[in-house]
């Protein structure tokens, strides 16, 4: 059983979206759908963690940590990435959800 | 007379004579150096409380026996006086201008203290709802919770116990321990605030003079440690107040032990007293 915290992207809502849509024209049963979601929290899962290279660096103010059943949050103050590729300057707030990658394979994080 | 005058002793608490031949050889000296001259040479038998001995010798005829007049102006015109025998009490002593300017006064630097909320917590809730909180349970039993003002730590039990740590005051460390319980008030637990109890205090100060530690734990064989294979400062477990100081040969000085502020400048006091006993 791979996270399933990355259907919460914007790639995730999207199959989740189309996938909505294809059981309300029956052209899906909403079992196939619940396969397909796993598939892509798998899939998701190992991309992450073996195909992406590329790496940002950023800088903010810690205003919150919890960790609490193997899962750190991290809510950041102010934050400001380095090499990226975000328009207006500093973010005002930024919140991190790391997970254990060893528990299950490709755990990474998730803004 | 020993026992008037040696440093410890003329204190009101009952503080044990833990070092009187020290101070036997110190007063005695002073006796000789300055005889019947200085007006505040106690008589014997009557014990003067440490605090209340400085405002007796304020006289300006108590400066002119002083001998050494280069270091007037350095001193501040209160502890003058402290050329006196009775004085070397004082942590204003005449022996070293460093110490006397300064007034020596431990700073505190960590207060461990324990409350109990009365009542029985749910942990994972506690860590799930509260803010800058750390459970664990496979390594410790307890939630981490820390507060930014008093910048300060508690470990939080689920049996209600609470430990907070890292407070500089007494007064912040009983305003942390309230902050934490309101926060746990607040995830909707009937927290009250019970036997709330300062555990320990560290405090640290320098006393601005070299110790020769060798030469201590020579003399205090009873109270000291002194293995500098092992650790470079000198363990010196005090009985009264029972507190145990770290001495350091650079003059630093660590003090723990669950104890009073006033607590805390006596035994700066009897380490200068010891020092001057020592070496004169």
């Amino acid at each position: 059983m791979s996270y399933q915290m990355y259907r919460k992207t914007t790639l995730g809502n999207t199959l989740q979206e189309s996938l909505d849509d294809l059981i309300t024209m029956n052209q899906i049963t909403p079992n196939l759908a619940l396969k397909v979601l796993q598939q892509f929290d798998r899939a998701i899962n190992s991309a992450l963690s073996q195909r992406v290279r590329n790496r940002t660096n950023f800088k903010g103010h810690l205003n919150t940590y919890r960790f609490c059943d193997n899962v750190w949050t991290f809510v950041l103050d102010d934050v400001e990435f380095k090499d990226a590729m975000i328009e207006n300057g500093n973010i005002e707030r930024l919140k991190i959800v790391a997970c254990d990658a060893k528990s299950s394979q490709g755990g990474k994080y998730l803004f | 007379m020993d026992s008037v005058n040696s440093p410890f002793n003329a204190n009101i608490y009952g503080t044990q004579s833990l070092f009187s031949p020290m101070a036997v050889t110190t007063s005695g000296q002073s006796n000789l150096s300055h005889g019947p001259l200085t007006p505040s040479v106690p008589t014997p038998g009557a014990p003067t409380p440490v605090a209340v001995a400085t405002p007796v010798v304020a006289t300006p005829s108590a400066a002119t026996p002083m001998p050494p007049t280069p270091q007037i102006p350095s001193v501040p015109a209160h502890s003058i006086n402290a050329s006196t025998p009775q004085l070397s009490v004082a942590p204003a002593t005449p022996a070293t201008p460093a110490v006397e300017s300064s007034g020596i006064r431990p700073q505190l630097q960590n207060i461990v203290c324990t409350v109990s909320l009365g009542v029985k917590l749910d942990l994972k809730k506690i860590a799930l709802k509260a803010r800058n909180a750390e459970y664990n349970p496979k390594r410790f039993a307890a939630v981490i919770m820390r507060i930014r003002d008093p910048r300060t730590t508690a470990l939080i039990f689920s049996s209600g116990k609470m430990v907070c740590t890292g407070a500089k005051s007494e007064d912040s460390a009983k305003l942390a321990a309230r902050k934490y319980a309101r926060i746990i008030q607040k995830l909707g637990f009937e927290a009250k605030f019970l036997d709330f109890k300062i555990q320990n205090m560290v405090g640290s100060c320098d006393v601005r003079f070299p110790i020769r530690l060798e030469g201590l734990v020579l003399t205090h064989q009873q109270f000291s440690s002194y293995e500098p294979e092992l650790f470079p400062g000198l363990i010196y477990r005090m009985v009264k107040p029972r507190i145990v100081l770290l001495i350091f040969v650079s003059g630093k000085v660590v003090l723990t032990g669950n104890l009073k502020l006033f607590y805390y400048a006596e035994s700066i006091k009897f380490l200068v007293c010891v020092y001057r006993g020592e070496s004169p």
